[in-house]
């Protein structure tokens, strides 16, 4: 090899070393509290935006708390993307810049279901106050995701105006994909609707709300076997609310399951997806999680 | 009488007023030889100080010849009178008329640095600084006026006086202010100098008891006082 | 050189004099070229600042109390807003809004409360430490950070409002986490905390035990439908720390919670005229003003009574100069002995007046060296001696 040819493919591996690199500089970093955001994120970005979702696998966004160095890098991003409705309580004690904050459920901030049961007190002259929270799953209602995908997209719209088109038509194809899940689920329930339901733990509110299911909630982990006095809980709730069905966060343990089984409840997994699923996406999550619920109302 | 005849100062004839006021001095004649040491008595007002000033040049003479040197000194402008005074004339006040804020050494150098006729050479200094050690002021030189006794100021006025080797001294009573002791090392301090620079002293004095170590006494008695003209 | 010389001497004893002079004359310079360099500096500085703050929401009142707290951080809070109306803003599409609440104080310099939005807005960098993470944090301003020589790792604790108020603001022991690089404009002199720190100083938000965890019975007064009723045992706290940052709380809607202004920067000129158009002074309940306006007219008060101050310095300079001239007349006066002398000694009148020259000459060159010096460092330092006028 001649010293010029070799010269000549040194600066084309220099030069494509540098355009890789200066492309990777170049796309603009959006940050995220939840994994549907990241899911609407890089669907409507594809590629023009760098998603990051710094939190871990097996945290829940809602409750974690990332550390300084992480909110840092959310202070950096180009554009912060929040769920809204109270999601991720760590954004109430941090700093982050307004200007670059999108809350993806502010348009529908009037719709938020406020979560009762939580004691209420009272201290000091201010009188008395509730820590009772806001509901926050807000996109298991697939109308109320498809508000957030499109926040998502103006978002990215204002930051990269140049691929506004691009994002939009990304957006009318995630919109239709989740309008078509919601009605497909809304087909599902259309029949049983007053069929009494149960629910490991108060997620499922806005899916409840959306497709008027009747749906109960108690405060179980999958993972946990529910004590003595959860199980008498449950009992005293079946009294009144003759439910068939147990929707789960994740697969309850086989004892919970046969233990429910016993008491002519058959358990369910609809996964929330808040954070990344071992397999698939938020769409697959989701189609999987309308196929199960096919089975309580069949 | 030829021009080398002539003494050293020769005055005829002269006449001085001051432009206002009733003082009137007329010296009919008087000549001093170069070399002698001529003492000035008289009293008070009788123009004895008037005298210095017109040898030096610093007044001039409504009519009449002065002589000095050479010079006649009625003929010659202010500039010249004054390039004369510099050239010829060393001066030892009765006040010292030292400059407060000046050392020694630089009040005994002040001539050549007010006088542009003056070159202010290295052996100047030393001439200066040789003065000085004559003088038993050598330590002195770099103090201020104020730290000097009165004797040790009027040696230092002497050593300014002779920076510029006159030959001619004019003193206005020198040792007026001085108790007897420094009086009698001053004058002979001035009369060592005029013996050995083959200088012409004249010294206006009050002081009747040193007249003895001059060659000369002018009294100003002598003098008649004529009727102004 | 000679005559120099003499000068120098002369002047070297009487030093006294030698420095009035001097003095006098750098002062009869040096004033006017002062409060000209300072009258400059704080146009271009309060331009400069003014220009960089393109709209400014507050309530109706002042405008200039409100310009001044919104750009000086100036002690007098103008009336309150409400957070609503900084969202209201964000919500048009035609700016955005940066809320501030400059309220209360730290030791003497004023609590800046914001959102990060103002540090990207002011360019402000970080010189040691870091940016606000979390609530109860602050960055300081430089010359806040080099006078109560804080840094990174410190506290510093809000000064209460009254100190006899027992139910309102409590202090609160804030951390610094940062320091910012001198700017020399008025957030060298600030302290820095979120919106939400400045709140929880206000008493609107704090943190707590857990009431229905508290292991103290005492805490707990009565139980009434569920309802738990906590005593004022509950610990108010003064410090925020990782330990309790999650028990922090507002009371009520953060919406309605005060702010003294809003900064807003419209995305372009036709977005700031058309939000101009919403907030009419007519109609709108809130005054939103661009301040180069309200700045631009406390110039020209500026500048009047620079007008009149020169003209103070004019006379001051005349009668001072007329001073000088007598003293050197007096002096030279006095000095008629020691000029007759030099007269007796040789000295020309022209040489003599050479001497005196020179003394003058030395006195006036010294005075505008000195006066060349100070102009340079007022110059040098006239941005960071403007804060301390403005501030």
């Amino acid at each position: 090899m001649s010293l010029r040819r070799s010269g000549m493919l040194a600066w084309l591996g220099i030069s494509l070393t540098l355009m890789a690199w200066t492309e990777s500089q170049a796309r603009p970093t959006v940050y995220v509290v939840n994994y549907p955001l990241q899911y609407f994120a890089e669907r409507i970005g594809a590629g023009q935006v760098h998603v990051v979702f710094p939190a871990p696998a097996d945290e829940d966004p809602a409750f974690w708390k990332p550390d300084v160095e992480t909110i840092a890098a959310f202070q950096a991003a180009d554009l912060i993307l929040i769920n809204g409705a109270a999601y991720a309580r760590w954004l109430k004690t941090a700093s982050l810049p307004k200007s670059k904050m999108i809350d993806t459920s502010r348009r529908f901030k009037v719709d938020y279901i406020e979560i009762q049961g939580t004691g209420t007190h009272s201290h000091g002259p201010t009188g008395e106050h509730s820590h009772a929270g806001t509901a926050f799953t807000t996109w298991l209602d697939f109308r109320q995701a498809a508000q957030q995908a499109q926040a998502v997209m103006e978002g990215l719209s204002r930051l990269l105006p140049e691929h506004k088109d691009a994002f939009e038509r990304r957006y009318a194809e995630l919109e239709q994909d989740l309008l078509a899940l919601d009605e497909r689920l809304g087909t599902i329930v259309a029949g049983q609707r007053e069929q009494p339901l149960l629910a490991s733990h108060p997620v499922y509110q806005y899916l409840a709300k959306r497709h008027g299911l009747n749906l109960q909630s108690v405060l179980w982990e999958p993972e946990v076997m529910p004590d003595d006095a959860q199980w008498d809980g449950l009992r005293s709730i079946l009294q009144a609310h003759d439910a068939a069905w147990m929707l789960w966060e994740g697969d309850p343990l086989p004892a919970s399951a046969d233990k429910l089984q016993a008491l002519g409840i058959k358990s369910l997994v609809f996964d929330p997806c808040g954070n990344t699923p071992e397999q698939g996406d938020f769409f697959s999550v989701m189609q999987q999680n309308v196929t199960r619920l096919l089975q309580a109302f069949q | 009488m030829t021009d080398a005849q002539l003494p050293f100062i020769a005055i005829e004839r002269l006449t001085f007023q001051y432009p206002e006021g009733d003082f009137y001095l007329h010296i009919p004649e008087l000549g001093i030889d170069a070399g002698t040491k001529a003492a000035v008595i008289g009293p008070s007002g009788s123009g004895k100080t008037t005298l210095i000033n017109l040898l030096a040049g610093i007044v001039s003479a409504v009519s009449g010849q002065i002589r000095v040197h050479g010079a006649s000194l009625d003929q010659l402008g202010d500039a010249e009178r004054r390039r004369f005074r510099i050239a010829n004339v060393g001066f030892v006040f009765q006040d010292f008329a030292l400059l407060d804020y000046l050392t020694i050494l630089d009040n005994i150098l002040h001539p050549y640095r007010i006088n542009r006729a003056l070159n202010l050479t290295p052996q100047v200094r030393e001439h200066v600084v040789h003065l000085a050690d004559i003088m038993g002021i050598a330590d002195k030189l770099k103090r201020h006026v104020h730290h000097l006794s009165q004797g040790e100021k009027q040696r230092a006025a002497i050593c300014r006086a002779l920076a510029t080797r006159p030959p001619l001294l004019l003193a206005d009573e020198p040792t007026g202010n001085l108790d007897p002791a420094n009086k009698s090392h001053i004058l002979q301090h001035l009369f060592q100098y005029v013996d050995e620079a083959g200088a012409t002293l004249v010294a206006v004095t009050h002081d009747h008891g040193l007249l003895s170590g001059f060659d000369r006494v002018v009294d100003f008695q002598a003098f008649d006082r004529p009727q102004r003209a | 050189m000679h005559s120099l010389y003499v000068a120098w001497q002369y002047l070297r004893f009487h030093k006294v004099k030698a420095v009035v002079l001097i003095a006098a004359l750098t002062l009869i310079t040096c004033l006017p070229l002062a409060v000209h360099i300072l009258v400059r500096a704080s146009e271009v500085q309060m331009l400069a600042r003014s220009q960089a703050t393109p709209l400014i929401l507050g309530q109706k009142g002042s405008a200039l109390d409100l310009v001044m707290n919104t750009l000086y951080f100036a002690s007098k809070p103008p009336e309150t807003i409400t957070m609503r109306e900084a969202d209201r803003i964000d919500e048009t599409g035609f700016a955005f809004a940066i809320p501030l609440y400059n309220r209360y104080t730290a030791r003497g310099f004023p609590i800046v409360g914001t959102t990060l939005d103002y540090v990207s807005f002011r360019r402000l960098e970080i010189a040691s430490g870091r940016m606000l993470a979390v609530l109860g944090e602050c960055v300081l301003g430089a010359a806040v950070a080099d006078q109560l020589g804080l840094g990174p790792g410190d506290t510093l604790i809000s000064t209460p409002e009254n100190p006899f108020d027992l139910a309102g603001v409590y202090p609160l022991k804030m951390q610094v986490v940062g320091v910012l690089k001198t700017r020399h404009t008025p957030d060298d002199r600030a302290v820095f905390v979120d919106v939400r720190t400045a709140w929880v100083i206000e008493g609107l938000g704090h943190g707590h035990e857990d009431v229905a965890a508290a292991r103290d019975p005492q805490v707990v007064l009565t139980e009434q439908d569920g309802k738990l009723v906590a005593s004022a045992k509950i610990v108010q706290y003064t410090e925020i720390t990782p330990e309790n940052i999650d028990s922090f709380h507002f009371h009520g809607d953060t919406g309605q919670f005060p702010l003294t202004s809003v900064i807003a920067v419209p995305h372009d000129d036709k977005a700031a005229t058309l939000l101009m158009g919403r907030y009419l002074p007519e109609t709108s309940a809130f005054l939103l003003i661009k301040p180069l306006g309200v700045v631009k007219a406390l110039l020209q008060n500026i500048f009047k009574i620079q007008r009149v101050l020169n003209i103070i310095f004019a006379v001051v300079s005349v009668a001072m100069l007329l001073t000088i001239v007598l003293i050197i007349t007096l002096s030279l006066r006095l000095r008629q002995t020691e000029i007759e002398t030099m007269y007796k000694l040789g000295c020309s009148r022209l040489k003599m007046a050479e001497l005196v020259a020179a003394e003058l000459g030395v006195i006036v060159v010294v005075s505008l060296m000195l006066t060349a010096g100070l102009t340079g460092l007022a110059l040098h330092w006239q941005t960071a001696l403007m804060q301390q006028f403005l501030s």
